[in-house]
């Protein structure tokens, strides 16, 4: 008999997960769907981002919109930096085989974790969150702080961004081209190389932005990156690789499920959410909203 | 004769000498310890404490005439780096004993390749009841750490004369977090009976998001909470908890093992720091009732390190290898069979006050500092203030 206050308070907390998760998952997607790489430096980028606004705001001091100009200061300078990864390195990846493409990302991985830990060490880095969003109010009985609230109104605007992105506008049809062929689109006369570019510079703003966001309500430390992009991964694989609104969608059931599978197995709470990928693998292997692949 | 033979002739006898040299020879310390990744936060420290331990040893002449050499290799906080150079520094560098490791996966790990090895292995830090459990004592192995037991039980104790009756744990779901949590558990449940254990959450380790944990612990309504997140993972932790009103609602009875009240975790956290909840620590620079021993060695630890707040983390290896240059002394030899054999019941000097490792399982009954977090104008981080050494020499069986 559990109030409805707490399950309410409990299904926010999932909400609120779900908006970081998507935040991150979204750019993965993204970078799949279009450029078919599966990059795994994406979770470096977010731990990058969180770094990057604990050094902005130490730079800025005792500021009080420091926060926000930190956060956007990080997700510019990891979309600056995703693109130019991409110039430089990504290029040269299309079209070879999977094996090495995700040896590539996983080596990335490995580099960006050192260099975070060359740059900032290995200690526990704290931001506190802006002012006016500290505290939190209590609705139907349970507290909700302001920091959260602005996250859960964030993801859904950001999605909505997005979204009119790719639909309605000349640089979006390019992008949903792009996914579906490549050649055709460079044929037609459109600049392939400089459209991949962009939309690895959009992922990476994704994560960037993601990170930034985190830092207020996690300690940013070393190891960041492969916790997020294993979560990451999860989300995409439920909602569908590639898929916009899969993502979404997967990373709404992934806060859901998470949030309410420790009332039902305390001591697996990991647990329900792999069951869950599982059970969906079996089912629809290409995702709940993703589309069955070519054979 | 010609010169060449005269020279291979000397050399040949040079390689003849017996081994009375040897006298001058260091003795070699293996000290395998997380020297990168996020737990090099505390092994940094942990090797500090060891080297100055050695240079003023050194300084005095060393043991027995020889000085001591300390040979510090990254175990990377995992177990099979840890067994790997434990292996190396035997087999190659012939060291004569091992001091070290941090995390309850490397000391037990480390302790096999000290068995089978036949040398003396000293776990400064590693926690596990499991290191020193009946089934794995073997002649070789010693700690000078508490036990998740004594953790836990000390707090327990601490929490027995707090007036709460509705009590909670959150803790990590692996060995650390399940043993320290069982062994508070059984123990308040014998010392106060009226207390009630009204909700278990176990995040899994290095968990992102607390809320959801926070959420259904708070729904039932507990007075007072045990919990075991630590270090780093108490900042993500309590960051997540205030805003949703947690500490506020238990009255910031929480009590936290895994040193959430050290210097460097309340130093980290700063402002964010839940200030008026109750932790442990291994040392403090500030402990104020300290025996006489500990402000000398906190000035010389001070100075070592270049920090007027040092770390709370290097007295565990300092201790450790007290130990191990008194059971040298006392054994008059560096044979690792009568090293071991001084060691049991042995009692050293320590910062801390008198220390003894016991003979019957190889264990020292070591405490740690307990207080209640408090704001105090003298430093620019929270303290434990009053601060307490609890001494777990009733309750260590």
């Amino acid at each position: 008999m559990p109030d409805l206050a707490f399950l309410f308070g409990q299904s926010l907390s999932g909400l609120t997960a779900a908006m970081f998760l998507f935040l991150v998952a979204s750019g993965l997607s993204l970078i799949f769907g279009v450029l078919g790489v599966l990059n795994f430096a994406h979770g470096s980028f977010y731990m990058l981002g969180a770094y990057t606004t604990y050094q902005i705001v130490q730079w800025l001091g005792r500021d009080p919109g420091s926060f926000w100009w930190a956060a956007l200061g990080a997700a510019v300078s990891i979309a600056i930096l995703g693109g130019l990864i991409e110039r430089f390195l990504f290029r040269h990846l299309y079209g070879a085989d999977v094996l090495y493409q995700l040896l590539f990302t996983y080596a990335l991985v490995l580099i960006l974790s050192d260099a975070a830990k060359v740059l900032w060490g290995t200690g526990q880095l704290s931001v506190s969150r802006p002012p006016g969003l500290t505290g939190a109010f209590k609705l139907w009985g349970t507290f909700i702080p302001y920091y959260n609230l602005f996250v859960l109104l964030l993801g859904p605007t950001i999605a909505l961004l997005f979204w009119l992105l790719l639909t309605r506008t000349r640089n979006g049809r390019l992008i949903r081209a792009a996914a579906l062929d490549r050649e055709m689109l460079g044929a037609l006369g459109v600049n392939v190389d400089r459209l991949y570019t962009g939309v690895f510079v959009v992922g990476s703003f994704l994560a960037g932005l993601g990170g930034a966001l985190i830092a207020p309500v996690k300690a940013v430390v070393p190891g960041m990156d492969v916790e997020i992009i294993v979560e990451a991964f999860i989300v995409v694989v439920i909602g569908g690789l590639g898929s916009f609104w899969g993502t979404m969608l997967g990373a709404l059931v992934y806060g859901q499920v998470l949030a309410f599978g420790i009332l039902i197995f305390p001591r697996f709470s990991i647990f329900s959410v792999f069951a869950l990928m599982a059970v969906v693998l079996i089912l629809r292997p290409w995702g709940l909203l993703g589309r069955p692949l070519k054979s | 004769m010609q010169r060449r033979t005269v020279l291979i002739a000397i050399l040949a006898l040079l390689l003849l000498v017996p081994p009375a040299a040897d006298a001058q020879k260091p003795i070699k310390v293996g000290f395998p310890m997380p020297l990168s990744g996020p737990a090099a936060l505390y092994g940094d420290p942990a090797l500090k404490g060891a080297q100055l331990f050695v240079e003023e040893i050194n300084a005095k002449g060393g043991v027995l005439g020889r000085k001591i050499e300390l040979l510090a290799r990254d175990s990377k906080a995992n177990a099979d780096e840890a067994v790997r150079v434990s292996r190396e520094l035997i087999l190659k560098e012939n060291v004569d004993f091992l001091v070290g490791t941090l995390t309850s996966a490397e000391g037990p790990a480390v302790s096999v390749v000290a068995k089978e090895n036949k040398v003396v292995f000293i776990a400064p830090i590693p926690k596990t009841d499991q290191l020193t459990a009946p089934d794995k004592l073997h002649p070789y192995i010693f700690r000078v750490a508490a036990t998740t037991t004594m953790e836990g039980r000390s707090i327990a104790e601490i929490v027995a004369k707090w007036n709460v009756k509705r009590i909670a744990t959150i803790s990590f779901d692996y060995a650390y977090g399940q043993d320290v949590t069982r062994a508070f558990v059984e123990h308040i449940k014998r010392i106060k009976p009226g207390v009630e254990i009204v909700d278990q959450q176990w995040p899994k380790l290095g968990e992102a998001d607390y809320t959801p944990f926070i959420n259904a612990q708070m729904a039932k309504k507990p007075d007072a909470v045990f919990s075991s997140i630590w270090g780093g993972h108490f900042l993500t932790f309590s960051k997540q908890a205030k805003p949703l009103g947690y500490f506020d609602a238990i009255k910031y009875n929480l009590i936290g093992a895994g040193e959430i009240a050290s210097p460097e975790a309340t130093k980290a956290m700063g402002a964010e720091y839940p200030v008026g909840v109750w932790g442990n620590s291994y040392d403090a620079f500030y402990w104020q009732d300290a025996p006489p021993a500990h402000r000398d060695y906190t000035a010389r630890l001070s100075k070592f390190l270049k920090d007027d707040a040092p770390s709370s983390w290097s007295i565990q290896t300092y201790m450790a290898m007290q130990f191990l240059v008194e059971a040298i002394k006392k054994a008059g030899s560096t044979d690792s069979d009568k090293v071991a054999k001084a060691l049991l019941g042995l009692t050293v000097d320590t910062p801390h006050g008198k220390l003894t490792i016991r003979a019957k399982d190889h264990q020292a009954n070591r405490g740690q500092l307990y207080g209640q977090t408090a704001r105090d104008p003298k430093y620019p981080f929270a303290i434990m203030k009053p601060m307490t050494y609890v001494d777990p020499t009733k309750f260590m069986d």
